[in-house]
């Protein structure tokens, strides 16, 4: 266990590890959290976890954690860590199973007042029309060979075929695609495993969320969002479904010998990892963007489906339905960006397992329309509390490699939670709050109950409050979906 | 552990085959066994909990042959697992009956007997390396197994 004098305070909201705590450490390891915070992070064993990624080959400045860091396997949830090119190390245990999951916010110009006689009938519509729950196969029947072409095209098979526009893509990390996914490298296993889920939620922590705006921040950033006080948004989050939990399956299993062959000693087998340059490491790669790919298709077809959702309950009745995109970013991925390390900009490999990119303004991979106020980040709470909407910063640029939190973390187990709590309580618990609830599991609505997680709120001041990123809107839920 | 060395049985066993443990965000075993052999058996057996409402309750009409090679005990235990959780998400089968047989620590065969379910308690997503190792112990092998759920 780490405890009070292993750490020490550098900032208000920021502690460090230092590299003389262990011997295997290459640099030291920082977290972001508050008092409070600091407390349920020392309840379980993220912080060892974190300390086992500061030993990985080719790491460079800090290996770091977000005030939601919580116990994953590997890498904590909430990581952050950079790999120098060209032989630094990609990890698919540090991109985790679930690749490229991660958060988008579509937003109306239907006021909360103008939707409430209608959220019962659109919540039923959304779980009816956007499949979710283990093994629900998705809509889409792809053609043979056709898989192969979404991993590789992302959200342009999407706009091809009609799920998309080209306002969509633009208002999507990469686009919607990242260069350089390539079909061959991802087994026939993961593609029978992603075939069918197309479009689909899945199970777990992963949901359909009808928000309305509680409150704004930051009104010029807000403003060109497209989020006015008490208007409609709507949240989606998921992943890449079996096709990603295969590949990072097939990769973890592959790079074990990897890790023998390139000579690498590693705390946990789980952070599994190979030189970026080598043959596996590349081949990791084109595999995981595929899954990136994949994923970015999925909450695209998601996206379809909401609409489609919005046009059948609220036509005739509301005359603006429409629903238009606002972001979309993954918390679950390794990417190649250039940052500044001892005053020098150099290509490194980004690990996010379980935290957001949040480039700053003036970054040029963020789209025009968001240039000039920084990249939107994404910030699901939990399904009774609030969700928020943030931009990056120029802190977050050199502080974390642009990155911050991307949730509230969980401070309770799953088996506890279900223990302590029941789904079906829980459900009427929401819906007296003016929670709409649709679940195809009370025992996964009670895994996931506001209890299990840490403040949102509060994670959210640290981020803010350690400039790494700028409230923009709190949203709060009307309605949850889960599968 | 070493992977020459796993004893083919042990006189003392532990009184159960697994026990659920506490982990934040996912799943996790502790598996016992008095061999290899029980271990993987018990491994399966606790896994299908996780993921059944009713263990006793699955269909007994459908059996598959499995044959794995790994490069140690460990891997062996991640394919094993995978492979049911394969089988899980792709046809909705679960499995309830484990006759394994020529078990090495870097191969087995099996044939697994089961039926198609209508719905999950758990999804298992991975079954992951975490702080993964078969160790000795007094009473015969440990492993704890971390599931991505």
């Amino acid at each position: 266990m780490i405890s009070d004098h292993d750490f020490k305070q550098i900032d208000k909201y920021l502690y460090e590890i230092p590299k003389t705590f262990r011997a295997d450490m290459r640099v030291p390891a920082r977290f972001y959290a508050d008092p409070e915070l600091l407390k349920a992070i020392q309840g379980d064993r993220s912080l060892e976890q974190l300390v086992n990624t500061a030993t990985l080959p080719g790491i460079v400045k800090y290996a770091l954690a977000m005030p939601d860091i919580h116990q994953g396997y590997g890498f904590p949830i909430g990581g952050v860590v950079a790999t120098q090119l060209p032989d630094g190390i990609i990890s698919p245990g540090g991109v985790g199973y679930d690749i490229n999951c991660g958060v988008r916010l579509l937003a109306t110009q239907i006021e909360k007042e103008e939707i409430t006689p209608y959220l019962d009938d659109l919540a039923s519509a959304l779980y009816t029309n956007c499949p979710g729950g283990v093994g629900k196969a998705g809509h889409i029947k792809l053609r043979p060979g056709e898989l192969d072409v979404l991993v590789e095209k992302g959200a342009n098979w999407a706009l091809t075929r009609g799920y998309a526009t080209a306002s969509d893509l633009e208002r999507t990390e990469e686009n919607g695609c990242l260069a350089g996914a390539d079909a061959g490298k991802i087994s026939d296993r993961a593609k029978t495993r992603g075939k069918d889920q197309v479009g689909t939620l899945g199970s777990g922590n992963h949901f359909i969320e009808v928000d309305a705006v509680d409150r704004i921040y930051d009104e010029p950033a807000a403003r060109q969002m497209g989020l006015f006080p008490s208007r409609i948004t709507v949240q989606i989050h998921c992943g890449s479904r079996g096709l990603g939990h295969q590949i990072c399956s097939d990769y973890v299993k592959r790079l074990q010998k990897a890790v023998h062959q390139y000579g690498l000693i590693l705390p946990d087998r789980e952070l599994v990892c190979a030189p970026l340059s080598s043959p596996e490491g590349q081949d990791y790669l084109a595999a995981m963007k595929g899954a990136a790919n994949y994923a970015f298709v999925n909450r695209q077809v998601l996206t379809w489906h909401i609409r489609r959702s919005f046009e059948q309950v609220l036509a005739g009745k509301i005359k603006n339905h429409h629903v238009y995109q606002i972001y979309d970013i993954a918390h679950n991925m390794a990417k190649v960006e250039e940052h500044e390390v001892d005053g020098r900009r150099i290509k490194v490999c980004v690990h996010r397992k379980g935290a957001t990119r949040a480039f700053g303004p003036g970054s040029p991979v963020l789209p025009g329309i968001y240039r000039n106020i920084g990249q939107p980040v994404l910030v699901p709470g939990t399904m009774g509390t609030a969700s928020w909407v943030l931009v990056g910063t120029k802190e977050s640029m050199t502080q974390t490699f642009g990155s911050i939190c991307h949730g509230a973390g969980r401070v309770m187990s799953r088996s506890k939670a279900k223990k302590n709590i029941r789904g079906t309580r829980l459900r009427e618990e929401l819906e007296k709050k003016g929670i709409r609830v649709r679940a195809g599991s009370m025992s996964g609505l009670a895994e996931e109950a506001p209890m299990a997680y840490k403040d949102v709120d509060r994670v959210i001041q640290v981020v803010h409050g350690s400039g790494i990123a700028k409230k923009v809107a709190r949203l709060i839920p009307l309605a949850v979906i889960k599968g | 552990m070493p992977t020459e060395s796993l004893p083919e049985s042990q006189e003392t066993f532990h009184d159960i085959g697994f026990e659920e443990i506490e982990h934040t965000a996912d799943c996790a075993l502790r598996i016992f066994g008095k061999n290899f052999l029980t271990l993987l058996t018990n491994a399966a057996i606790g896994m299908t909990g996780l993921m059944a409402f009713e263990p006793s309750a699955i269909p007994d009409d459908t059996t598959r042959h499995v044959e794995l090679a790994a490069m140690d005990a460990e891997s062996l235990l991640v394919d094993w697992l995978s492979e049911l959780a394969y089988w899980a998400e792709t046809e909705m089968l679960l499995f309830h009956r484990f006759e394994l047989y020529n078990v090495t620590p870097n191969h087995l065969q099996a044939v697994i007997h089961g039926g198609h379910v209508s719905r999950f308690k758990n999804h298992i997503k991975a079954v992951t390396y975490h702080n993964l190792e078969v160790i000795q112990t007094e009473k015969g092998l440990e492993a704890t197994v971390v599931f991505d759920v």
